[in-house]
């Protein structure tokens, strides 16, 4: 091969991973939450909740943690709201707490809400953040291409790299769009249906445009061989980094662990 | 009339279709974004699905959709089991398309209140079994608004969803509806349904003659 391959290098251990085994590592972590999460002391998921703390100290370890807090904030606001909803609002026999606030007035946490509720939003938070740093560990590019060697057709791949540029393009394009319109009068403040109509203008062209260039660029990638059937070359490349089976082996040994543990726990 | 016309996946992702799945959840994306900027209280993210539903039928339609989520995923996690209902999109809307639901007016209402429906009835397990009837969107407010009312979380669900889901679709297709009109024609017959828009164009033309 006369050109050298490009490879994106990371110095932390675990965030170089190859992406297929950062794919397997955040399954086999599901799995281990979702049968954990069958395990209840007096009706809560205990254990489960104990684990949402593996991630952010996987994430801590990965060296993304910044990154990783800030697609956690959201989840965690998510998560706590599903959790106040549930506890407050799924009304059961039993009551954990009652605040009076005034006179008869009273709020009540049920506990068969609470129960439902850290259920729902422990198990959300802690899929969600194992995908989370999962995508902030593996570039776009790598996974594509691992998928790629894998088998998947290289037009899939295109496909979905140039979805990724083409969000950033046409939300530049949508910006120039909306100044052009205010420009020549379009209003897009006011009541709501002098908002609703500013709509319309704004994504017309857009979309036309967009439709415009999705012609050339099928002219230029058939003249630059796209559709031809052959093996295709990369020029970026994505390498094991050595530490594959090592990890492999640590996450399928805690799985089995807690499968066994869980096995136990309902036959004693 | 010609004979019926035949429909293949393999000629349904032609390369101008495979190219305006980015464009689609492009516009997914930038309407949402449009609409809160605008201040608009609906979603508008899917026309870019019904867009490509339309044009290219339900196989290219429900990919779009699919891939809208997933990338929607890497930002935030809790959008991915939400690609189930932007699948159902696509591919519903792409069937009305190939049935040719949007050439006369009964057809359209019937398109829109199957499309709505599908959204609903894919929506709905989602929300009140993985998420207790709360997500990310303002919508939830009045959920949780009608469950403390004392409303089965399904009626409440469902009830908010009917409200805001059915007047999302409705202009989104008018919206769609608006764009592919102007699509140009050399343009529009490049894609397996473009065809159906032209004819419609031309008896339009044709009755006002």
């Amino acid at each position: 091969m006369w050109a050298e391959k490009l490879r994106i290098r990371k110095n932390n251990v675990i965030a170089d991973l190859y992406p297929l085994t950062k794919l397997w590592i955040a399954a086999l972590y599901a799995l281990c939450v979702l049968i954990l999460g069958t395990m209840k002391i007096d009706g809560y998921p205990v254990y489960m909740m104990a684990a949402f703390l593996v991630v952010p100290i996987l994430a801590l370890l990965s060296g993304i943690f910044k990154k990783f807090l800030n697609v956690y904030k959201g989840i965690f606001t998510l998560c706590l709201f599903i959790l106040v909803v549930q506890a407050l609002l799924i009304k059961s026999e039993e009551i954990v707490w009652g605040f009076k606030l005034f006179g008869n007035f009273t709020i009540n946490v049920y506990k068969g809400g609470l129960q439902k509720g850290l259920d729902l939003s422990f198990n959300i938070m802690n899929i969600a953040s194992i995908l989370a740093w999962f995508f902030q560990t593996t570039e776009n590019k790598e996974l594509v291409y691992a998928l790629e060697k894998k088998g998947m057709s290289p037009k899939a791949s295109y496909v979905f790299l140039s979805t990724l540029q083409m969000i950033k393009v046409l939300q530049h394009n949508s910006r120039v769009i909306m100044n052009a319109q205010q420009a020549r009068g379009v209003e897009t403040e006011g009541n709501l249906f002098v908002r609703a109509r500013a709509f319309l203008p704004s994504m017309v062209p857009l979309i036309m445009g967009s439709i415009a260039n999705t012609e050339e660029r099928v002219l230029t990638l058939e003249s630059k061989g796209f559709s031809v059937k052959c093996k295709k070359t990369h020029i970026f490349d994505v390498v094991p980094s050595g530490n594959e089976r090592t990890a492999m082996i640590i996450a399928v040994t805690i799985t089995i662990l807690v499968v066994v543990w869980r096995v136990l726990a309902w036959v004693l | 009339m010609a004979e019926k016309k035949k429909y293949s996946i393999k000629t349904d992702f032609s390369l101008l279709a495979l190219l305006l799945i980015p464009i689609a959840v492009a516009v997914n994306f930038v309407g949402g974004q449009v609409a809160v900027l605008l201040k608009i209280p609906l979603y508008l993210d899917t026309i870019g699905t019904i867009m490509v539903g339309m044009l290219c039928g339900p196989w290219v339609g429900g990919l779009a959709g699919l891939i809208t989520n997933l990338v929607l995923g890497i930002a935030e996690p809790t959008f991915i089991p939400f690609a189930i209902v932007n699948v159902v999109v696509g591919v519903v809307t792409g069937l009305c398309a190939r049935w040719d639901g949007f050439s006369v007016w009964w057809k359209w209402i019937i398109s829109m209140v199957l499309m709505s429906l599908a959204s609903i009835i894919s929506a709905a397990p989602i929300v009140v079994l993985l998420y207790g009837g709360i997500t990310a969107s303002g919508t939830s407010l009045i959920t949780a608004t009608l469950m403390a009312t004392g409303m089965n979380i399904w009626r409440a669900v469902i009830s908010t969803e009917l409200v805001f889901t059915i007047s999302d679709r409705i202009i989104s297709y008018i919206i769609t509806y608006l764009i592919i009109r102007v699509i140009p024609d050399r343009t529009l017959i490049k894609f397996s349904i473009g065809e159906n828009y032209i004819k419609k164009r031309k008896a339009d033309e044709e009755a006002a003659a």
